[in-house]
């Protein structure tokens, strides 16, 4: 009986959702506009994802354009949602990105809208644009005319709702200025932290005494840097320097202090590169809004 | 019960999430949101067929047993109610599916019908009611196998050892899911059976 309900259960994933290995696979986000297809000039699509990129510095929305010769066999719907699921296009949370996919050779094409968005992008805007502005430049063969006056016209219409304000630099992808703002006050901060440790360790005892000094970090740069990860980067290098205690306070300060600013910050991708190297969703949903159509 | 609280105090030693006990927590929630997901899409559906009944019936009068169907099926899927408790009972979960397929067909069979009426397929309104239409079936689509991976992972989380243990203590059982005879059902179109006109061409 397990053996048939795992035989149903197999039979369902493969029915289901789970792709199969046929599928086309998603494209890597090298940038704002990826083709596949040789459709754009290099000058089209740099000035394209340009435009793209200030609009994301002015709103705060990602836009994406991926043309692909084809999403056989699956429809241009379901290959859709598979691309923004892996792009993650749009701020997280506010889940403002949006996806213009064109399958050339099946003549598809798609807006795939992010939840954010939705209530400015809806499904009957979409499908206008499409068939009002992107199909008719598309039957006569201007491909980069049809995708930039559809990008475009995504833009003006995101543009009419009001969204909130563009990212501050992020948790996630710290840009140097947070660290330059910390070593200003990193000699503060690690004096603070051993001689405020070592007088806690002293009230409250070793663990109690770390933990307090580890919060009081934590908050102090938290504070200062506006950065919760940073913040807990710190609060952890001082609860561990108190609770080595004095032994090994001077490996601890220097190991403290690379802890603070290592940690893999430095890989983070800085938002505000506008070329294509740079370029990474910033983790938004999508559940099926937008439309569908042909030339 | 004292037994229980035996075999709950050895839990708790042992650290209840190494038993996998948040993670069936984490999977459950998962499960929970995923429903309520498809629910309310389906919800979204039921909400556009008035409107659209509305606007075919200024144009397509004579189509009434089209409508009515429609219209009825509409009403069934009101009748049926989608708790959140539906993902804990297999039975309710198909009543929930066989009101939802029927609305699918009821609509299917209107859609068809309204090929016949080019003036209707050119109304503005209409337009815009079939792109909604559209969107939601997709948003659906989505919300469905989402809904069905959470509950796999769910499933499979609450049958694999260790954790089948922690959920037979506390009661957690498997989920219902879509079922794929269903499934065939609802993506097969209806046949309808009168003499149609050659669509034109796209």
């Amino acid at each position: 009986m397990r053996l048939v309900q795992a035989g149903l259960l197999a039979l369902l994933l493969f029915c289901c959702g789970a792709p199969a290995f046929a599928d086309v696979a998603v494209p890597a986000l090298t940038g704002r506009v990826v083709d596949q297809t040789g459709t754009l000039s290099s000058s089209e699509q740099s000035e394209l994802s340009g435009k793209l990129a200030d609009f994301e510095k002015r709103k705060g929305s990602q836009i994406g354009v991926l043309i692909v010769p084809t999403t056989e066999p699956e429809t241009i719907a379901q290959f859709s949602i598979r691309v923004a699921e892996a792009w993650k296009l749009g701020r997280s949370k506010v889940d403002d990105g949006a996806i213009l996919l064109v399958a050339k050779n099946d003549r598809k094409l798609r807006i795939e809208v992010g939840n954010g968005l939705e209530g400015a992008l809806t499904d009957a805007t979409t499908r206008r644009i499409i068939d009002e502005i992107i199909a008719p430049r598309f039957k006569t063969g201007d491909f980069a005319g049809g995708i930039k006056a559809g990008a475009e016209r995504m833009m003006k219409i995101i543009d009419g709702e009001p969204l909130s304000p563009p990212p501050e630099p992020s948790e996630w992808r710290a840009d140097t200025a947070l660290f330059d703002q910390l070593f200003e006050y990193a000699p503060f901060l690690l004096f603070g932290a051993f001689i405020g440790g070592a007088f806690l360790r002293q009230m409250l005892g070793r663990l109690l005494g770390s933990l307090v000094a580890g919060g009081l970090v934590m908050a102090a740069v938290w504070l200062i840097v506006s950065s919760v990860i940073a913040g807990a980067i710190c609060g952890l290098a001082a609860f561990f320097i108190t609770l080595i205690g004095d032994s090994a306070l001077s490996t601890g300060g220097s190991s403290g202090r690379s802890g603070s600013s290592g940690g893999g910050w430095s890989s983070g991708s800085s938002s505000s590169s506008s070329s294509s190297g740079g370029f990474s969703g910033g983790g938004g949903s999508f559940s099926g809004g937008g439309a569908s159509g042909s030339w | 019960m004292r037994k229980f609280l035996t075999v709950l105090a050895a839990l708790a030693t042992l650290g209840l999430s190494g038993c996998g006990y948040n993670a069936i927590q984490t999977n459950d929630e998962q499960v929970k949101s995923s429903w309520s997901e498809v629910v309310n899409q389906y919800q979204r559906r039921a909400d556009l067929v008035p409107n659209l009944v509305n606007s075919v019936k200024g144009f397509a009068q004579q189509e009434k047993d089209v409508l009515l169907g429609v219209t009825n099926a509409r009403a069934k899927v009101g009748s049926v109610q989608a708790t959140p408790d539906v993902v804990n009972d297999p039975g309710a979960l198909q009543k929930f599916q066989a009101a939802q397929g029927e609305l699918s067909g009821a609509l299917s069979r209107l859609l068809v019908v309204t090929e016949n009426y080019p003036q209707l397929k050119s109304d503005a309104l209409f337009k815009d009611l079939m792109s909604q239409l559209e969107g939601t079936e997709n948003r659906i689509t989505v919300a469905r196998n989402r809904y069905i991976k959470a509950v796999q992972e769910y499933n499979v989380g609450v049958r694999t050892f260790p954790n089948n243990l922690t959920a037979m203590i506390f009661g957690y059982k498997e989920k219902a899911n879509f079922s794929v005879a269903n499934e065939g059902e609802i993506s097969t179109a209806p046949k309808v059976d009168f003499n149609p006109t050659p669509a034109p061409a796209k």
